[in-house]
């Protein structure tokens, strides 16, 4: 019960960016909800696949549930004929690893100010690499659908 | 009777006048995509379909990442155009309404005089600047949020990102460069949000300075990027790729310096 009110909040907490980043892309508001579901679904889809007794690590979980967000966005986009990025990109916004990015930075600086520092420089290297890694990921994932299924034909 | 030469797609073989209007059509609808954020898969895909699908034999591209060139080829004969494109931000409407008009140009909905026009008659959706700023604010609380903060702390990010995205709205208005742009406004967020930091607002209130500066986050030119390598637009995509960086980089530069003034002033 715990974890499905967990569930339930990070939903929201994924859709809410979701939709904010889909209007700085200028999203048009009629496709704003799919944006929506697709950011909360792949947010949860992530967490369920990192906590349920998978423990998959955190790149793979990314790569999975980016790949499901490309597969559900095939259906619509070919239904409305839009063409996909305008849903997908926004989607995966909540699982880019804003707190990896920002720790690399703030330990890069620190490696700068302070010398060198085994300590630092692994912490570097530790979290710049989960950031490229999901990163790769993500983006791989969603361009699945049309590497692998629409090889030579357009999805819409 | 509408007797523009443009009406009479489907001729077996094209006057020279027709083939470069059809032509300057295509680069148009190709520089409208690439302008708004489109993948360059897209680009390539629908310019070509909308060339063929309006009577050029065969339609070639060659995009790089600030230029496009486009030869149109009737019967042997082939016109080359080339057009500079300059970014205008990203606007997904532009690219769903150009879209939908080379689908309906495909299926015989439109001839190329009604595609043109149509071209002419969109504009780009823009959403209040007020709600942006707020739904952005939003979104970086609700980072903060995921990343384990408090109340207090996800207020704190709210505000510092709201400013920090009317900052940049601000920016942008003036066309100033997405570097300085993508710079100054880390900058303004992290000082913003250091305030948490000075008065211990909540726990962990380190995390408000994390938080409040992903509005920046260059999704859509990190996601094209990869796209473009893996579809075989090698130079598109190292070219985006080095891009998003760069704007990363900026941010960074912005974030540093607020650290290092408030270690100066004491702030945290």
């Amino acid at each position: 019960m715990t974890l499905l009110m967990l569930f339930i909040k990070q939903a929201i907490l994924a859709a809410i960016p979701a939709v904010g980043f889909a209007m700085l892309f200028h999203v048009p508001a009629k496709y704003l909800k799919f944006c929506a579901i697709l950011g909360a679904f792949g947010y949860v889809c992530r967490s369920a696949l990192l906590q349920l007794q998978l423990q998959m690590p955190i790149e793979w979980a990314s790569l999975v549930a980016a790949m499901l967000i490309g597969l559900i966005a095939v259906y619509w986009s070919r239904k409305h004929l839009i063409p996909r990025p305008v849903m997908t990109v926004a989607a995966v916004i909540p699982m880019v690893p804003g707190s990896f990015a920002f720790k690399t930075i703030l330990s890069l600086l620190a490696l700068y100010n302070h010398g060198f520092d085994n300590q630092l420089l692994a912490e570097v290297l530790e979290n710049g690499l989960k950031t490229l890694f999901i990163l790769g990921a993500l983006s791989f994932g969603l361009a699945v659908p049309s590497i692998i299924i629409y090889r030579n034909r357009p999805i819409v | 009777m509408d007797v523009s030469p443009l009406s009479a797609p489907n001729e077996p073989s094209l006057s020279r006048d027709l083939q470069n209007q059809l032509c300057r059509l295509v680069a148009r609808v190709a520089q409208t995509l690439m302008q708004h954020g489109a993948e360059t898969k897209l680009i390539e895909e629908t310019s070509i379909r909308l060339g063929t699908c309006l009577g050029l034999e065969q339609v070639d591209m060659a995009i790089t990442a600030n230029a496009i060139v486009i030869t149109g080829r009737v019967s042997g004969r082939c016109v080359t155009t080339t057009r500079r494109v300059y970014d205008r931000g990203l606007n997904m409407q532009m690219v769903c309404e150009v879209q939908r008009l080379t689908i309906m140009a495909e299926k015989h909905l439109l001839d190329a005089a009604q595609v043109e026009q149509r071209l002419n008659n969109l504009v780009p959706l823009k959403y209040p600047r007020w709600v942006i700023v707020v739904m952005v604010g939003l979104s970086c609380a609700s980072f903060a949020a995921q990343f384990g903060g408090s109340l207090p702390v996800c207020l704190n990010t709210f505000v510092a990102s709201s400013c920090a995205m009317a900052f940049r709205q601000s920016m942008g208005k003036r066309h100033h460069s997405p570097m300085v742009n993508f710079c100054l406004t880390a900058f303004v967020a992290t000082m913003i949000a250091g305030v948490a930091t000075t008065f211990h607002l909540g726990r962990h209130p380190e995390i408000a300075q994390a938080a409040s500066v992903l509005l920046l986050i260059p999704g859509f030119p990190l996601i094209n990027a990869v796209s473009d390598l893996v579809k075989g637009h090698i130079n598109m995509g190292i070219a985006r790729w080095f891009f998003a960086s760069l704007l990363t980089l900026s941010a960074a530069v912005g974030v540093s310096f607020a650290m290092w003034l408030g270690h100066l002033w004491g702030l945290w």
